[in-house]
């Protein structure tokens, strides 16, 4: 952690230990966006499906919602939209102006802004942060609920929520917990207004964000105008933002192609349209970043032959990631383990050292050691033993299985592929009723906190492999309460090789998108994350 | 007449009621529902976040009891409330069946404008280099899909001239002319495939007639060739013709989907696909019934026009 700002002295807060007090430039404040920056223009944006729970973020855990929604919002802290790594030290504050971890990280301090309105008028103070964590933690006393609440184990170490005045909110934690901010400066964490039902999200919305909703047509548009009284001066330079729903990816690709958008849905661009793209609009701007989505294998350890440690490892040895990286992203995304290697994380174990962990030697020899360890539970391609390999009815996730499919033949393992439809698969996995599957993950922030609680930890309903390690948890545990992030960097690379060892839910790839969008928008940033850059503030058309 | 009509529409409720049922139950039988695919946004299932969920839709309850809620509600104008979006259904319906019916109109006109002309000169001109020609035109209406020929209809304008028509529903009043622009394309699309069928409905229907004695007639009394095939042939070849028309305007109120998904159409059938998807009960139940409804008045439409064109036709009271 690198503090912006030391500053002593403020022992009337009751901190023990040192006390740091972080500045919170707003990243239009902080440094200018650029000088040239126009106001004026409707972004006409691309958006794959309607939002599936209108502009309830807390109840969703897809982009589909974070993407169209986020405009409406803000946080108490986001990550900088001005640039494309997130960590900690890219941390800035929206609607607190600083805040200041104390008492050895068990506190965590926010002052908040003072001039701040809802979009109907209603001043925003203390009391909508109170609710708002209340009812994410299920605070007994919270006044309010969500019906369904997906990211409540993200703020399990959070012990109380108090607000002394109106322009001040302290987190009580359990223990220390670094990546508690992280958690809050991600495009899932919004700030909801105490005076508005949280059911009514679904179909409005009422927010302190850059945009106000003008219509919302459903199937068809979401259409934003700019909030005059938004507490950033200047801000946003937009008049407006549109995002169109088009459900077909060629017919989006033409949009964007047409210029009847000017920015394509992320993680959309695959490297193949990218390069179309490029040959039919040279000027068009591609970046490359990930999605912080990956693909991985679960395997029920509850049901054989895969409540066979052997059976799961020889998988994870058998399955050339390389190979599926070639074969169905055609090279253009990046293999990694169980955190996103560097450049595209902050965590992951560098590719470099990849080589000395299960699946990701030479391609001979991982085969040679899956069909040894297959051997010895008793399976040989001459005596396969046949399963079901399970997978969602969507493209991505078929191509996946698919190529799976044909490297288990190879050691021994006769898989016949079963498409699940979307309104079964999660029921499925949750209950355990497969064997194994192929899916694909996100993870709303680059921190291990996030990652590995919600689907390595035992007990976890995302956990759908029912992996359980103890020894793990324990680690888990450590890492999340360690302050120095250097320590913290090794103990998590420690899990990471743990859990490959085990095989317990092997990454196979994790996806980098080809962010598309046309000369004239400026300052809009893809993250290496992309449930978290659709705040839209400091976003101007050069048109 | 109106005896054969108000036994028609008895017979039609009577359908309804049956539709009704079956589309009720089978919806239901499919596996997994709503609360399955919320929680699916959210990557899990709590089974009590569940059970609560089904409760506040009243999904609890057992499901003869919804059906007859339901019928209640149709009784009393009431449409439901759509699961998805916590909107009453009929806010949700209502945008999308002018869109839809529009489409299917124009697509209609289109097929009859080419298929029926091309189907008439297709048998005049039997064995002919032009009757092959036009056979060949129809074959390839109903071999290539009415969604590819979308899409390449797309492609090409975007690669010809960095142009597609507007991705959001333009309604007439805003702007005419980009409104039809936005409706031809997706019709000529739907509209050459039907035209295929009816050209070669046209054209079986036209060469038997054309073999008739009073068509011999008419050419031995020296009648020009124009009011032979167009007065006396295409008249007595339009009954199959017709029917055809009709059973094909009425697939297109539900078949539109892939149509209404390329070209972006904020119509009946993409939204329904899109229903079905979510297991939105009260939305799927109304628009399947409203596509029945179309398909029983357009049926019946046929029937009565078969009267005004054959005056041999007679209605039993």
């Amino acid at each position: 952690m690198r503090p912006r700002l030391l500053v002593s002295g403020l022992a009337a807060l009751g901190a023990a230990g040192a006390l740091l007090l972080h500045g919170a430039p707003v990243a239009g404040q902080a440094k200018a966006a650029a000088p040239a920056a126009k106001s004026g223009g409707v972004l006409n944006v691309a958006q794959r499906e309607d939002t599936p729970q209108g502009f309830a973020i807390h109840e969703s855990s897809t982009v589909s919602t974070t993407w169209p929604a986020m405009p409406c919002f803000n946080n108490l802290v986001l990550f900088d939209p001005l640039k494309q790594r997130e960590s900690v030290e890219t941390v800035i504050g929206e609607l607190a102006e600083k805040w200041s971890w104390q008492d050895n990280y068990r506190n965590l301090v926010f002052f908040l802004r003072k001039n701040v309105k809802w979009h109907d008028g209603q001043p925003f103070t203390s009391k909508d942060v109170k609710f708002t964590f209340d009812m994410l933690r299920e605070a007994p006393d919270a006044a309010g609920k969500l019906r369904i609440n997906p990211r409540k184990d993200w703020y399990v170490n959070v012990q109380n929520v108090e607000a002394p005045d109106p322009y001040t909110v302290i987190f009580h934690l359990k223990r220390p917990q670094p990546a508690l901010l992280l958690m809050m400066a991600s495009g899932y964490t919004p700030i909801y207004a105490a005076h508005v039902p949280p059911a009514q999200y679904r179909t409005a919305c009422v927010g302190t964000g850059p945009y106000k909703v003008k219509e919302w047509r459903k199937g068809e548009f979401i259409e934003y105008v700019k909030n005059p009284d938004y507490f950033v001066k200047g801000r946003p330079y937009l008049d407006g933002i549109k995002y169109i729903v088009i459900k077909e990816r060629g017919t989006r690709v033409a949009a964007l192609q047409a210029g009847q958008v000017d920015v394509a849905f992320p993680g959309d661009t695959s490297k193949t349209t990218a390069e179309q793209l490029k040959k039919a609009v040279p000027q068009m701007v591609f970046t490359r970043a990930a999605e912080n989505v990956n693909e991985n294998l679960i395997m029920n350890t509850k049901k054989p032959p895969f409540d066979n440690p052997k059976v799961r490892i020889a998988v994870s040895h058998a399955i050339d990631r390389r190979g599926l990286n070639q074969a169905v992203h055609q090279g253009g995304s990046t293999i990694g383990i169980s955190m996103p290697s560097p450049p595209w994380g902050v965590w992951g174990v560098p590719e470099k050292d990849l080589s000395a962990l299960v699946g990701y030697g030479k391609l001979a020899d991982e085969k040679a050691k899956a069909k040894k360890l297959m051997a010895e539970a008793g399976y040989t391609p001459d005596k396969p033993v046949k399963v079901e390999i399970v997978t969602r009815a969507i493209a991505v996730y078929v191509d996946m299985a698919s190529f799976i499919v044909n490297d288990l033949k190879q050691i021994g393992i006769e898989a016949s592929l079963k498409q699940i439809e979307t309104a079964q698969w999660h029921a499925m996995a949750t209950r355990g009723e497969y064997q194994i599957g192929a899916n694909l993950t996100g993870i709303g922030i680059d921190d291990p906190d996030a990652n590995f609680y919600e689907n390595f930890a035992c007990g976890s309903p995302r956990n759908y492999t029912f992996y359980c390690n103890e020894q793990i948890g324990a680690m888990i545990d450590r890492q999340s309460a360690e302050i120095d992030p250097k320590k913290r960097l090794a103990m998590v690379w420690e899990i990471e090789r743990k859990l490959e060892e085990e095989a317990s839910r092997p990454t196979l790839i994790w996806r980098v998108d080809n962010f598309a969008h046309w000369p004239s928008v400026k300052n809009l940033i893809p993250h290496n994350n992309f449930y978290n850059y659709g705040r839209m503030q400091e976003v101007w058309l050069d048109k | 007449m109106k005896t054969y009509i108000a036994q028609r529409l008895g017979i039609a409720v009577l359908t309804l009621v049956g539709m009704s049922i079956v589309i009720f139950v089978l919806l239901r039988l499919a596996p997994g529902d709503i609360v399955d695919v919320l929680f699916s946004a959210a990557g899990y299932v709590n089974p009590v976040e569940k059970k609560a969920i089904l409760q506040e839709l009243g999904m609890d309850k057992p499901v003869w009891q919804q059906y007859l809620d339901w019928m209640g509600q149709i009784l009393r104008g009431d449409l439901g409330k759509s699961y998805r979006y916590d909107l009453p259904a009929w806010q949700i319906i209502r945008p999308l069946i002018p869109v839809t019916v529009e489409l299917a109109i124009l697509s209609t006109i289109v097929a009859v404008v080419l298929g029926v002309p091309t189907g008439v000169i297709s048998a005049v001109r039997q064995d002919g280099a032009l009757d092959y020609a036009l056979r060949v035109f129809s074959l390839a209406g109903l071999s290539m899909p009415s969604f590819w020929l979308g899409m390449v209809i797309i492609l090409t304008l975007v690669s010809w001239l960095a142009w597609i028509p507007p991705l959001t529903y333009v309604r007439p009043t805003e702007n005419f002319w980009l409104h039809t622009v936005q409706f031809m394309l997706p019709a000529l699309a739907v509209g050459y495939r039907s035209s295929a069928l009816i050209m070669r409905i046209t054209r079986s229907a036209m060469l038997e007639v054309l073999r008739e004695d009073y068509i011999r007639t008419a050419w031995a009394k020296g009648q020009n060739e124009r009011v032979v095939v167009w007065r006396h042939a295409l008249k007595n070849a339009v009954l199959p013709v017709v029917t055809v028309i009709g059973i094909e305007f009425a697939f297109l109120i539900g078949g539109l989907v892939v149509t209404e998904t390329v070209f972006n159409l904020p119509g009946v059938a993409r939204f329904l696909v899109e229903a079905i998807l979510w297991r939105d009960y009260p939305v799927v139940q109304n628009l399947v019934m409203f596509i029945a409804i179309i398909v029983i008045l357009s049926n019946l439409a046929v029937d009565l026009l078969y009267g005004v064109l054959d005056p041999r036709v007679r209605y039993a009271g």
